[in-house]
């Protein structure tokens, strides 16, 4: 079999590389495990998958990398995919933000997970119309009633190009087949119809029209001086709250003496599309959401309420919402309510912690650093029954 | 040669795939990260009836040392796998097996040693063990994951030693890759053999002593004998590794290079040779490659036998070098480099070699280590470096280390200090009331002009229950407070550094120890306030800790709470480890599912009932216990007022919260209030008190009408639901039974003052 054949692309080491960009609680995974195995079982390739650790949290940032090479080389790499041929996106509002995406190439072809069109998300997300891809995987993945790491399987198969539909369902059906059989249909056709409906724009887009684009919307409009093309926004941590404690300026021991700065940390992209809506005219004050929320959302500040001298809701702070939903169920006046967010680009009674006394000027663009180790509950929990 | 299949795979699963083939008789274990996927995998595949392990899910790692130990002496062949701080838990109880000669295998699955804690990989655990008598062998790739669990075996058998295989955390024990295995059990076991016992214990006809008390003269002897044991295994383990090469195909040395070829490493050529040991030896190879195809002499040399050390094939693996780099994954502080460099130097030294070693400490707390980082490497051993100066001065450098930059204005506080005044708002107030407290005041209304301790911006999963708790706990509480939080979720996911979500003083010690760390801390306050060192007025230190952290740390608490130090034990119980990914604790429910029960034709979950922490503790007879339920907050903002007033004035106190784990019990987040209330209604978590030694009830479902059958509440979590199905209704029963029992007994001492 002529490996070339098999492999169109390979970096100077041999290497295809794919990275998944993910939260945690979708399957990515998983979907990387996939990915894995297909390389080796039906690619005629040596492949290797792993994970980041570090952040496997529900709703915390997570990374998968693949790589394949010829079957007779040895992958003896450890090291995590810099420059991927293929970069998925499980989770749209990761775009949010570039510190979640940093370096890709010029050749990278991109998959997104969005219902936008190719043409709109590259506006959006100030992202090369012409190696981006986007597929509905949410949407697809709630009409099949299969997972989104199943559509994503899908949709990042047929953008590689040298991979047949046929051949992912199979590695669905050996992964998924024996733990979940009853999920297995469902699985399959979330897989086809990834395959199937993964776009790319619909007219060639010239050099011109590229620069054309950025012109309009790139806001740095910065251009690389060698080739005269405009670069992606680069992680900009420098001007943020990111803490540059070395050996010589950290405090001795890891003590940290900065406390509370966690309020740094921008926890939206956690979030997976909805928010609780207050709608105060129906708030009867009773500190419920106080309770029951787990990331101190609410405000409430000393007032009046139907003449009584009490403690009053003001808002939510936004920037530190999971979007658990806890409120919208144990509020017993229907003062919360859930919405989708894309609906609320401007969202009321948006409002800051009340104790700070330095609102940071920039949230630290990422969901906050925690762990889960063990992949293989996770992988494995999720299929039957949790929320996708 | 046997035969052998493909399997894509990481070396945690390759160990497991070992264990089961091998068909070992027990496997005692405590969770850790990053080894505990061995003992899940073993989990799945004896609850799918792949194998009959015992599978012994220990409180701690030195319990599991402890198993693991008994079920050699009583003749077993016995696996244990661990990292970390596991190991420095369990390694007391090292020697003893190896000092009374009872062959085992133990995986270490290299962690970094803590503090401050880090899960993921460097050596700084192995090395610990180079004094416990125990060969060790340090496998690079899951391949050899594989392969030396097999041969280990062999080798213990033969010298009567318990034996290590240990590998990288995460690059070697997650990373999945092309490996391959016998297709048959029969292949590994035949290669095995049957385990011989010399003197078996329970031969009653010829009953043995095991474990002398033995001083002077003896103890020289048995040490020695021990000493030839490990040096045996210099002749034993290439032996076995020719069998293995047999039946595998695959060829081991005790020390390996690249190139591995006379031709193409002419040695005399190769002027730079770099040490490695793990993963990154696999990493190093890539820049060998490079950096020979552009012409540079060099190469790359790793050991596969820690102990023993194989001095003499090292010094003949690299005679010829002019400069030798040693990497260190980790440092034997103040020696001048880590056990590998020390031990390529001694080597070196014996056979009157005078190569220059320079060493380099690189990659600690799992610090990427990439081709170029080789690259850079072997540079430094070649040029000066950007100073001019001579780069490798054969003194210790630290590869990756950055200075920092300060920027005073980056430390502006965000919140004001939450100093005495700023709490103390007479909105929870305790007063004394014949013999038990009654708190004025303390709405949910009021309390939530309370400052919150924790600042918000943490990694816990949407809807976890953790902070919600540690929030109506504190809330109530308007003394300043010290906060100790032990090992788990809660720790990790408030101050993941360079952030803290803390704003009042907090201390992180390992679950074994959190009571007894509080109990110092609390001692110290008290003693600088007699001293007048620290201006006078009640403080409350409280320890947080996960019900994990409450069966490891069950010692700890309990001592604390019977030696009486003025502190509150908190425990947040979600009913499993789920900081590692959910793998079964004591106060799991029965019949629960979790990666270390699984559900399976030989299994239903977890097969003993949840541990009564509370009521374990009320034995200690402290001046109070209680169970809170945020499905009952104003309940709770009560208890954690008084169990702060006795903890401030009379002892150590104890409180219970049930917490929501929406990733683990598999249900969704916004329920998770509901999911609580029903564990409340069905009796399964009882909300009482215990007052000096009298229980009240303070809810009682059936008197309100609300019970439901515990079945009802289980449904409602991903984790139990299956014991709804009819082939489970025994189980279901029994824990309903069980249930209504311990309710009852409750009931009883709640209506008599005297029980």
């Amino acid at each position: 079999m002529n490996q070339n054949q098999i492999l169109p692309i390979t970096n100077e080491s041999g290497y295809y590389e794919i990275r998944l960009e993910s939260i945690g609680g979708l399957g990515a995974n998983l979907c990387a495990k996939m990915l894995g195995e297909l390389g080796l079982t039906f690619l005629g390739c040596n492949s290797a998958c792993f994970s980041s650790y570090g952040s496997e949290k529900t709703g915390t940032p997570v990374k998968g990398y693949i790589r394949y090479c010829k079957p007779q080389q040895e992958i003896r790499t450890h090291a995590p995919v810099e420059k991927p041929h293929l970069l998925a996106i499980f989770h749209e509002a990761l775009l949010d933000n570039r510190n979640t995406i940093p370096k890709i190439g010029e050749q990278t072809k991109i998959v997104l997970s969005t219902r936008l069109k190719p043409e709109e998300a590259a506006i959006r997300y100030q992202l090369p119309v012409s190696q981006l891809y986007c597929v509905p995987a949410q949407q697809i993945a709630m009409d099949t009633n299969s997972r989104i790491n199943v559509v994503m399987l899908g949709a990042i198969g047929s953008v590689m190009g040298f991979v047949q539909c046929a051949q992912l369902e199979e590695i669905c059906k050996m992964t998924l087949g024996k733990k979940y059989p009853d999920a297995l249909m469902n699985n399959l056709s979330g897989v086809r119809m990834g395959f199937s409906k993964v776009i790319c724009a619909e007219q060639k887009h010239t050099e011109t029209g590229r620069e054309a684009l950025y012109g309009q919307e790139n806001p740095t409009g910065q251009k690389n001086a060698t080739t005269g093309k405009p670069e992606m926004k680069e992680k900009k941590n420098e001007q943020m709250t990111h803490v540059k404690w070395g050996y010589q300026t950290a405090p001795i021991g890891g003590i940290n003496p900065w406390f509370g700065n966690s309020v740094t940390n921008d926890l939206s992209p956690s979030r997976q599309g909805y928010i609780p809506i207050f709608i105060k005219e129906r708030c009867i004050n009773c500190a419920l959401c106080d309770v029951t929320c787990p990331d101190m959302v609410f405000r409430f500040e000393k007032g009046v309420y139907k003449g009584r001298a009490m403690m009053v809701n003001q808002g939510l702070d936004y920037v530190h919402c999971k979007g658990c939903m806890r409120c919208v169920t144990i509020c017993p006046s229907n003062a919360l309510v859930s919405a989708k967010e894309e609906d609320y680009r401007e969202k009321p009674y948006d409002t800051v912690n009340r104790e700070l006394i330095c609102v940071p000027a920039e949230y630290e663009e990422r969901g906050a650093d925690a762990y889960i180790t063990s992949e293989a509950y996770l992988t494995e929990k999720r299929m039957d029954g949790g929320e996708v | 040669m046997e035969e052998q299949i493909m399997e894509f795979a990481s070396g945690n699963e390759m160990a497991a795939i070992a264990v089961k083939q091998i068909g070992y008789d027990l496997m005692g274990y405590y969770p850790i990260t990053p080894s505990t996927q061995i003992a899940e995998s073993l989990d799945a595949m004896k609850a799918a009836g792949e194998t009959d392990i015992v599978m012994i899910e220990a409180e701690g790692e030195h319990s599991a040392a402890g198993i693991c130990y008994g079920a050699s002496v009583g003749g077993g062949r016995v696996f244990n796998a661990t990292s970390a701080n596991g190991l420095l838990y369990a390694i007391e109880q090292l020697p003893v097996q190896s000092g009374t000669r009872y062959p085992m295998v133990m995986n270490v699955v290299c962690r970094t040693v803590s503090g401050p804690l880090s899960i993921k990989g460097d050596h700084s655990d192995i090395m610990y063990l180079q004094s416990c008598g125990w060969p060790i062998l340090f496998a690079n790739t899951a391949q050899q994951v594989y392969d030396f669990n097999i041969v280990a075996l062999k080798v213990a058998e033969t010298v009567r030693l318990p034996v290590v295989v240990a590998y990288d955390g995460f690059f070697t024990s997650h990373q999945k890759k092309r490996n391959y295995r016998f297709t048959s059990d029969k292949s590994v076991r035949d290669f095995l053999g049957k385990k011989k016992e010399p003197m078996p214990l329970f031969d009653f006809e010829h009953p043995i002593s095991v474990g002398s008390y033995m001083n002077e003269p003896y103890l020289m002897n048995n040490r020695y004998q021990l000493h030839l044991a490990v040096e045996q295994v210099r002749t034993t383990l290439p032996e076995v590794l020719d069998e293995f090469q047999e039946i595998s195909g695959r060829d081991y040395q005790m020390v390996e290079r690249y190139p591995n070829n006379e031709k193409e490493m002419l040695l005399d050529d190769t002027e730079i040779i770099l040490i490695l040991l793990g993963s990154a030896y696999e990493t190093a190879i890539e820049a060998v490659d490079d950096m020979r195809a552009e012409g540079k002499s060099v190469g790359v040399v790793t050991v596969h036998t820690l102990c023993p050390f194989p001095a003499k094939q090292l010094y003949g693996a690299c005679r010829n070098a002019k400069r030798i780099i040693v990497g260190d994954r980790q440092d034997n502080y103040g020696a001048g480099g880590g056990s590998l460099s020390l031990a390529v130097r001694a080597a070196l030294q014996r056979f009157g070699s005078s190569i220059p070693v320079s060493n380099i400490v690189y990659g600690l707390g799992g610090q990427d280590f990439v081709a170029n980082d080789a690259k850079k490497m072997f540079d430094m051993a070649n040029n000066q470096n950007s100073d001019g100066n001579d780069a490798c001065p054969g003194e210790l450098e630290y590869y990756g280390v950055v200075p920092g930059e300060v920027d005073k204005e980056e430390i502006q506080p965000y919140f004001m200090p939450l100093a005495r005044e700023r709490t103390q708002m007479g909105i929870t107030q305790v007063e004394q009331e014949k013999n038990k407290l009654r708190v004025i005041g303390g709405s949910v209304n009021a309390t939530a002009q309370m400052p919150k301790r924790l600042a918000p911006g943490h990694g816990a999963c949407p809807g976890c229950g953790i902070v919600v708790n540690l929030n109506l706990l504190l809330r109530a509480i308007e003394d300043p407070v010290v906060l100790l939080f032990q090992t788990g979720c809660g720790m990790i996911i408030t101050t993941p550094y360079p952030k803290t979500c803390f704003k009042v003083p907090y201390v992180h010690n390992l679950f074994q120890n959190g009571a007894a760390t509080l109990s110092g801390i609390a001692e110290m306050a008290y003693r600088k306030q007699a001293k007048g060192e620290l201006p006078e007025g009640d403080i409350v230190f409280i320890m947080v800790s996960g019900d994990g952290g409450l069966d490891i740390g069950m010692g700890s608490a309990l001592g604390t709470a019977l030696r009486g130090h003025r502190l509150l034990i908190f425990e947040y119980d979600n009913g499993g480890y789920m900081n590692t990914g959910y793998q079964m604790s004591y106060s799991t429910p029965k019949g629960a599912k979790s990666s270390t029960s699984h559900i399976g034709k030989e299994q239903y979950g977890k097969s003993f009932y949840a541990k009564d922490m509370a009521q374990i503790m009320a034995a200690s007879h402290i001046p109070y216990v209680a169970t809170a339920a945020e499905s009952n907050p104003a309940d709770f903002i009560r208890k954690a007022a008084k169990a702060a007033e006795y903890a401030k004035h009379c002892g150590t106190t104890y409180l219970k919260a049930l917490s929501a784990c929406p990733l683990n019990w598999n249900d969704k987040p916004a329920n998770e209030s509901k999911v609580i209330e029903a564990a409340v209604n069905c009796c399964y978590f009882p909300l009482y008190e215990i007052e000096n030694g009298i229980t009240t009830l303070n809810f009682d479902p059936e008197e309100k009408g609300k019970k439901i059958p515990v079945g009802e509440w289980f449904a409602m979590m991903g984790r139990t639901k299956h014991l709804s199905q009819d082939q489970y209704k025994d189980v279901l029963e029994s824990i309903q039974a069980e249930t209504d029992r311990r309710f009852h007994r409750l009931r009883e001492m709640s209506k008599h003052p005297m029980l």
